[in-house]
């Protein structure tokens, strides 16, 4: 080749430096001639590829070296590919070859003007690469967009049933009348409350579980608890279709994920009241190994044994032309189906068409002793402490005083009446309060504690005990009071020494009388 | 203050005289065993410790609280240790956080949690070196639940009938049972009804009981003699049933006085000597000291707080006297972050209310509770059985003498209509 060429301005230029900046380009080029002799290699050449290659090597050559080196992955077999590639000599064309190495080599070709050919190797291993990562990036949003609208569909599927519970107990608690039934029914509005929020939780963690992030907290407890909070959320749906809902309570610790498996259960018993329309519907278990079956089991339709498996499919729902009634999305068996699997709590289901269905978990037993005491968790003298539920009549006519006392009352559990004068006093006890205790403020607007005190009494019965609080700690006043028989404590009132004297008073009132404490 | 050897004055309250006299002479040799032992060994710092006892006579409020004040007034004492005072009702952490010495005690009161956490900053010093009384009920609850669900008893049904004593201790124990019940299955039938104690006579509230046919009984009074008495008169004409005692029936008073109807009686405490070779070896001391009469069951409460004191006081770099609220809130500090293994099981105080918390009601993990050890009466003349907790217990129950031979053995499970089986 002639090292001499023109330059763009005209003039002539050494071309070695040319050849060099050629080399440094981690490309590797191959020149070919109009008769297919190798007349040009870059150093970009030697680093990236390696083959065995040589400046006068004929193409069929090379390509056969190629063919047989196994440095390239082929396409096709060796013969054919070397068949091809000799065929499309000067021919534009292009491909990615993945390398022994592992690199991933494209590799291009170009005619040359004068009939010749170029080829160019240039490693797109880190490009590849790169692609794969933002083609999983991608993925992965996807699934989680999908996992999101699963999220939502399973979330107005689940809130559907306590959400209907709690409109009927609205509706029939706008109509109640009776006051116990009233409260009775908010209660159970409370209840419907409580677990649409857990649901919420829960639906929340589903939406995790498939993205696997869902950790289930084994825990012991009584499966009974578990049993009343189903009662407590279907009785009303299974009334106003008019079905018997029983459940057979087992005394039995079990060791799972409690929130997992009322999700599991609730599932069950809502398909069972949904898929019922005549008979009842039964929650028992059954002892297997050493775990406990729990069963659901209804009087309803049934599922004809092909469809058994199919139940538990997403977004699956049982063929019905009968019904115009809008249903759930066919998601909360799968739900079912994924959270026993995360569990590993085997499900099952029995059925036949016109009989009912059977639909079960096995669960294993836990230990008693590490049994969750349920709602007791709390221990509080407001539950259990020694005044609990003992009714106290409260006057005091400042009412931030009032509030205060009120308030370390409760905590001990007692059952606080507050009046700020007599009048309010006597009416509490007209309307029913039943006072086994008074305290009474002293300085009282226009009454002294001890007036207020005898008033009291004269209405609640003479022997009722009573203690006096007083800021004024003026021995005369002091004396007064103690002379009329009823103890005194000066404000502040200090909480330890209420206590005692109110134990006194109601426990051990010989050893008030004697002590005179 | 370096190279002091003065002694330490270590208060103790005790009821030396009255009705828990018994009581009171355990834990003072208790605490006398273990001075002795801690003062064998270079005392406390190189300090020996004195222990200083008042007698608490009734158990009284105005008693305790004056046995508090003569302690700190006229000893100077640096903490008061001791076993329990039922009816002081706490009254005797005024003086105490007046003064900011340490305080522990095994009065078993809920009401400790409430006046520590009310106040903790004044309150730092009082300890309850055992669980609250709450804690007998949801243990017996879910004893009676283990020994049903293990199949070592069959109960006739699920009723439960509970009486109580008028002290608040009983009265609290009573209501936390009948709290606890219906999650473990249980329906209360009878009580919690409040007998007028002390009383010997029990006739009338056990025919009342009988009317409701019960498959457990809880008396949660506590007095020996009086328990003693009622299981007498209730094996006159025994239902069938399992009979429970509340803890004065681990007492030699209560088998002395009820002889073989004490058989089958089942009793717990939520702080008893263990059984393990820890415990025996130190029963083997307790009674080279103080006699075979002895009782190191009880005495082993005074002797395991003092000795946990004696290392929080050391690692704090001392005790402090009436008033040093400085040095005795690092004493504190250090009866708090210490984890203690003594003969009767584990210290460890949860960090809100300075009390014990039991195992296996609370705590899963033994290392961190005190067991609530449930005995049984097999034989009057042998020690008592101990049937629960695991690890730590010794025997298994066995199905009380009056009770129907049938429900020895699980009965066929009863079945429904539909085949599932009511447990």
């Amino acid at each position: 080749m002639d090292d001499r060429r023109t330059s763009l301005q005209g003039g002539v230029v050494e071309l070695a430096p040319i050849w060099d900046g050629l080399d440094a380009i981690d490309i590797g080029i191959l020149v070919w001639s109009p008769d297919r002799v190798l007349i040009y290699i870059n150093e970009g050449f030697h680093r990236g590829c390696g083959l065995p290659v040589a400046l006068g090597m004929q193409y069929d050559e090379y390509v056969a070296a190629v063919a047989q080196s196994h440095e390239w992955v082929l396409p096709s077999a060796p013969d054919d590919w070397a068949q091809e590639t000799i065929r499309d000599f000067g021919v534009i064309n292009e491909a990615d070859y993945q390398f022994a190495t592992g690199n991933i080599m494209h590799v291009a070709q170009r005619p040359a003007a004068q009939g010749g050919m170029v080829v160019t190797f240039t490693d797109v291993t880190a490009v590849k690469r790169n692609e794969r990562e933002l083609r999983e990036a991608k993925e992965a949003a996807e699934a989680t967009d999908e996992a999101k609208s699963r999220f939502l569909r399973a979330a107005n599927h689940d809130l559907r049933q306590p959400l209907a519970s709690l409109k009927i107990l609205i509706y029939n608690c706008l109509r109640e009348q009776d006051e116990e039934q009233r409260s009775e029914i908010l209660h159970a509005m409370g209840v419907a409350a409580s677990i649409m929020e857990d649901l919420l939780g829960a639906l929340l963690q589903i939406g995790q579980l498939d993205a696997g992030r869902i950790q289930p907290r084994i825990t012991s407890f009584q499966l009974s608890d578990l049993f009343d909070r189903l009662r407590i959320q279907f009785r009303h749906q299974a009334q106003e279709k008019g079905l018997r809902l029983r459940f057979v309570t087992p005394n039995k610790t079990v060791s799972t994920d409690r929130a997992l498996l009322e999700r599991i259960l609730s599932n069950f018993v809502a398909n069972a009241i949904r898929f019922t329309e005549v008979g009842s519907v039964l929650i028992g278990c059954r002892k297997e190994g050493r775990g406990l079956r729990i069963e659901v089991v209804d009087t309803g339709r049934g599922i004809k044994e092909e469809d058994c498996d199919r139940v538990f499919q997403e977004f699956y729902r049982v063929a019905d032309d009968n019904r115009a009634q809008k249903k759930g999305l066919g998601l909360g068996l799968n739900i079912v189906m994924r959270l026993a699997e995360l569990l590993e709590h085997p499900i099952r289901l029995r059925s036949k068409v016109g009989k009912g269905s059977i639909f079960s978990v096995w669960i294993p037993l836990g230990n008693i002793w590490h049994s969750e005491n349920g709602l007791a968790a709390e221990i509080t003298e407001a539950v259990a402490g020694e005044f609990a539920g003992t009714p106290v009549l409260l006057v005091e006519d400042d009412e931030i005083l009032r509030e205060s006392m009120a308030q370390l009352l409760r905590r001990w559990g007692i059952d606080v009446h507050s009046a700020a004068n007599e009048e309010n006093a006597l009416r509490l006890v007209a309307d029913g309060a039943e006072p086994e205790l008074i305290i009474a403020d002293y300085n009282l607007q226009t009454r002294t504690g001890l007036d207020v005190i005898n008033a009291i009494r004269k209405a609640a019965g003479e022997d009722t005990p009573a203690i006096v609080v007083t800021a004024d700690a003026e021995p005369k006043v002091i004396n007064g009071i103690r002379e009329a028989g009823v103890p005194v404590l000066i404000k502040p009132v200090s909480p330890p020494r209420l206590r005692v004297l109110m134990h006194n008073l109601l426990f051990e009132p010989d050893v008030h009388r004697q002590t005179g404490s | 203050m370096k190279g002091d050897t003065s002694p330490v004055p270590i208060g103790s309250m005790v009821p030396l005289t009255g009705p828990a006299a018994a009581d009171g002479a355990e834990f003072r040799n208790g605490m006398i065993l273990a001075c002795e032992e801690l003062n064998a060994r270079g005392g406390l710092l190189g300090r020996p410790i004195q222990p200083i006892f008042a007698d608490t006579c009734r158990q009284s409020a105005k008693e305790v609280v004056a046995a508090a004040r003569w302690l700190i007034e006229k000893h100077k004492v640096h903490a008061i240790v001791n076993g329990y005072n039922i009816g002081a009702q706490n009254s005797e952490y005024e003086p105490i956080a007046d003064a900011g010495i340490i305080y522990v005690h095994a009065n078993t009161l809920l009401q400790h949690h409430d006046t520590v956490m009310s106040n903790p900053d004044r309150y730092f010093g009082c300890f309850m070196a055992d669980p609250a009384d709450y804690w007998y009920g949801p243990g017996f609850i879910k004893f009676i639940s283990w020994l049903r669900d293990s199949g070592q008893w069959t109960p006739n049904s699920d009723r439960l009938a509970i009486i109580s004593g008028s002290t608040p201790y009983s009265i609290v124990i009573s209501n936390a049972m009948a709290n606890a019940a219906a999650s473990f299955g249980w329906r209360v039938c009878f009580g919690p009804k409040i007998v007028q104690t002390p009383t010997s006579k029990w006739r009338d509230v056990i025919e009342e009981v009988r009317a409701t046919n019960p498959a457990v009984l809880a008396n949660t009074h506590f007095y020996a003699g009086d328990l003693a008495h009622f299981q007498k008169q209730f094996v006159e004409k025994p239902m069938d049933c399992l009979v429970y005692l509340q803890y004065g029936a681990v007492h030699r008073t209560f088998t002395d006085i009820a002889q073989e109807a004490s058989n089958g009686v089942i009793v717990s405490s939520i702080i008893g000597l263990l059984r393990d070779e820890m415990g025996k070896r130190f029963e083997a001391r307790y009674k080279a000291r103080f006699g075979d009469g002895s009782t190191p069951t009880i005495g082993c409460q005074s002797y395991g707080n003092m000795h946990h004191y004696a290392i929080g006081a050391a690692m704090a770099g001392g005790s402090g006297a009436p008033g040093d609220f400085e040095q005795n809130r690092k004493v504190a500090f250090a009866l708090k972050g210490m984890i203690y293994r003594t003969v009767h099981g584990t210290i460890r105080y949860h960090p809100d209310w300075q009390a014990v918390v039991p195992y296996p009601v609370m705590t899963h993990d033994p290392s961190l509770g005190m067991p609530h050890i449930f005995y049984q009466i097999q034989d009057h003349r042998e020690p008592l059985s101990m049937i629960a907790p695991e690890p730590y217990n010794t025997e298994r129950f066995v199905l009380p003498p009056w009770m129907n031979k049938r429900s020895a053995k699980p009965k066929p499970a009863l079945v429904n209509s539909r085949g599932l089986t009511d447990f």
